[in-house]
């Protein structure tokens, strides 16, 4: 008697300890039901992001507790995951159809999301949105970029501009520099080591792919095919011209004798440390970084301009874009539309905009003053001279996309570590994008 | 009848209560460590890329085939040799010092104590990130103390020199695991009588002679588990690294665990992922018989 006793606590025990390993790791659907039931018919919106960072989810919280305020219904909960990796743990949540409505879709990760069928189309939302109609050229680009169907409405535009030490160039009576060779030349002669001064914060570790594939591609500039800008106009791809190799061979340069040593391996945080600490004088990067400069140094001693120039006095460029999406297995589409609607409508969007340093995502936000004049002002200007600044289509609809970042920054490292030579590392580059059109044609 | 089931009864219940008792544990086991396991072990052979999730299938030894065939792999391998054995060895040499001067009582001891096992308590990648910026090139306090100091002339590139780097890493890995052994050898250190170092020193033994044949061979199962299971973490360990150089500068720092971490980080490629754990799995396995053999030690260690 006493050990059957026994034997139906344990089992009950065993039976709560069982449900509750389950409930945690499982996913939580049913909280959603239950919270319903409990609240009157509150329905809770699960909401993931990406490119994290503590103001940024500060400026982010804000906004959804107006929106929960506005709509006495509906709950978001939002989840932050640190910001090395993120996309990898949301693919994860999704590919194991976890919880989630709402989620940061960025031009890196929508092309995967699509081809998984992890997100909805937009289209049936987007066509009864009157705020639709004011997104700007490169935002509709944006949302539109995989097949031709809204997947996500951006939040905001990235695209590079060159941050300078106005007070070094003035006090060498000289101008910021227009074109990569002027980089050089302007880097080196601010370079002096002894004071650890260096001209130009080089980007060697991750992220450094950018900064390489912008300098070929300003130096091949007409010749490359803006809709595959992997690839020239005549089909072979961009690095098999000689432009390309005069193009890393000055880049090098501007490694070798215009950028401290250490940069071999500095990723974001590095170069932008390095030049808000007064250790080098150019940087490119991001409008995010503005935020970041404009508390960190003094008004007066830095600036913005235009991305340099190539040889022929032009230079691709790219927008880069991230914005929110819905789930295509939402059980509560209606309510993750009106949360994507709020985010993206034109004043929220730009408080947003501001707060974070982007682009904004309406035509009407260029009449802000904010962006008119100060530190946004490259963007207008290259905005203005579509004929110099080639908009081109980033290949993040190939496979090899992802790796082929790596390659390029593992090759540059060992070029300018004079491990490999110009012509070897071009060839290597030139071999993989040409499998990868071959791959993907199969 | 009645009477030999009430016989068997006891028997039976109680292995079914054993069998309850265990459920939970195998259950757990099986969810969190043998199904990722064996499906890791899938994907090996697998074309499985988080690209394109609708086109799974298996490719035979594809995967392995391609990975031996890039340098970075093999470079990998090797960087793997010497991450291991070399934080193993200083892991080990300083901690076992830490011990044996922690071992005398002295005023303050607790607290020193706690100082030098907070380093275990801290995350491999906040120590990464910390280190990170100390050995940083042109900013970084180490350089600058080396400079004041007037050790060097100029800032080393401890992160960007791939003649550094891979020491560099290996450095804040030592300075990690030192007190894992300092730990677990303090423990075994006080589990030792007084009396066999008494009985020693009325034979005659100095120092160096209680130290090699009283206090090693006493502790002798631990420090055997405790460098076996310490050789098993430091080759699974790519926090530091990954948080220090991300495998740079040209994957010179790039062991087994953060090629492995790399391949889903970047291509998201999870067979390749997979035929690397599959080779380190191989690798640790062999590496575990032979040194249990080696060492011939049956009876294990105490914990």
């Amino acid at each position: 008697m006493v050990r059957t006793k026994r034997m139906v606590l344990f089992v009950f025990a065993f039976v709560m300890l069982i449900s509750m390993v389950l409930s945690g790791c499982g996913s939580s659907s049913k909280d959603n039901n239950d919270s319903a039931s409990k609240a009157g018919n509150t329905v809770t919106l699960k909401m993931i992001e990406s490119l994290t960072s503590p103001e940024r989810t500060e400026v982010l919280k804000k906004m959804l507790a107006e929106f929960e305020q506005q709509n006495p219904g509906i709950k978001v909960e939002l989840i932050s995951p640190p910001l090395q990796n993120a996309d990898t743990k949301i693919a994860t949540m999704l590919a194991a159809k976890e919880d989630l409505d709402v989620l940061e879709v960025r031009d890196i990760t929508a092309k995967q999301f699509v081809t998984n069928k992890f997100i909805e189309d937009l289209k049936s939302y987007t066509s009864k949105w009157e705020n639709y109609k004011t997104l700007n050229d490169s935002a509709k680009m944006s949302a539109n970029y995989i097949n031709n169907t809204p997947y996500y409405i951006p939040y905001g535009l990235y695209q590079k501009i060159l941050f300078y030490r106005k007070d070094w160039f003035d006090a060498k009576g000289m101008t910021p520099p227009a074109t990569w060779q002027e980089v050089y030349e302007k880097g080196k002669a601010l370079t002096d080591p002894a004071q650890n001064r260096y001209g130009y914060a080089y980007r060697g570790g991750a992220g450094g792919d950018n900064f390489t594939l912008m300098i070929t591609q300003a130096f091949n500039a007409d010749q490359i095919n803006p809709d595959d800008s992997m690839f020239l106009k005549d089909g072979k791809t961009i690095f098999s011209t000689p432009e390309s190799k005069q193009a890393m061979d000055l880049f090098t340069k501007i490694y070798q004798e215009a950028s401290p040593k250490d940069s071999t391996n500095w990723a974001f945080s590095e170069t932008v440390e390095s030049f808000v600490s007064g250790v080098t004088a150019m940087l490119i990067n991001d409008p995010d970084v503005i935020a970041v400069t404009k508390e960190k140094m003094k008004e007066g001693t830095w600036a913005t301009a235009p991305i340099p120039l190539g040889p022929t006095g032009k230079a691709p460029r790219f927008v880069g874009a991230a914005g929110w999406g819905m789930t295509s297995y939402s059980k509560h589409k209606e309510e993750a539309w009106k949360l994507i609607e709020f985010l993206s409508n034109p004043d929220q969007n730009l408080v947003f905009a501001k707060a974070v340093g982007l682009i904004p995502i309406h035509t009407t936000a260029a009449d802000d003053e904010f962006f008119k004049k100060g530190a946004y002002q490259p963007f207008i200007e290259m905005n203005s001279k579509p004929d110099a600044y080639l908009m081109m289509r980033d290949a993040t609809d190939y496979q090899g996309y992802g790796e082929s970042k790596k390659i390029a920054v593992e090759d540059n490292q060992a070029l300018i570590l004079k491990q490999r030579s110009i012509d070897d590392v071009l060839k290597n580059w030139d071999k993989y994008w040409t499998d990868q059109k071959a791959n993907q044609k199969k | 009848m009645k009477n030999t089931v009430k016989a068997r009864k006891p028997v039976s219940s109680q292995s079914k209560f054993i069998f309850f008792c265990l459920l939970p544990a195998i259950l757990m086991v099986g969810m969190f460590t043998f199904y990722p396991f064996f499906r890791g072990i899938g994907m090996a052979f697998q074309n499985y890329t988080l690209f394109d999730l609708t086109d799974i299938h298996f490719i035979g030894l594809d995967n392995f085939k391609t990975i031996f065939t890039q340098p970075q792999f093999l470079q990998a391998l090797s960087n793997s040799f010497y991450w291991v054995f070399v934080s193993l060895i200083f892991q080990f040499v300083i901690g076992f010092i830490l011990a044996l001067l922690l071992k005398k009582p002295f005023k303050g001891r607790g607290v020193y104590q706690g100082f030098i096992f907070y380093s275990w308590a801290m995350s491999g990648f906040l120590i990464g990130i910390i280190w990170r910026w100390m050995l940083n090139g042109q900013i970084g306090v180490i350089n600058d103390l080396l400079l004041k100091v007037g050790l060097i002339e100029e800032r080393i590139g401890f992160l960007s020199d791939p003649k550094w780097s891979l020491a560099s890493v290996i450095v804040a890995n030592v300075w990690y695991g030192i007190a894992f052994f300092a730990i677990m050898l303090l423990a075994a250190l006080q589990s030792i009588p007084d009396d066999l170092y008494e009985s020693a020193g009325i034979d005659g033994a100095n120092w160096f002679h209680k130290l090699f044949y009283v206090t090693i061979p006493y502790i002798m199962p631990t420090i055997i588990a405790s460098t076996l299971l310490r050789v098993i973490w430091i080759f699974n360990f790519p926090d530091i690294i990954y948080a220090m150089t991300n495998g740079g500068p040209a994957g010179s720092t790039h062991i087994l665990a953060t090629y492995m971490m790399d391949k889903i980080m970047f291509g998201g490629d999870y067979g390749q992922a997979g035929a690397a754990g599959v080779i380190m799995i191989i690798l640790l396995a062999m590496y575990t018989i032979f040194y249990l053999t080696a060492t011939k030690s049956g009876k294990g260690a105490d914990f």
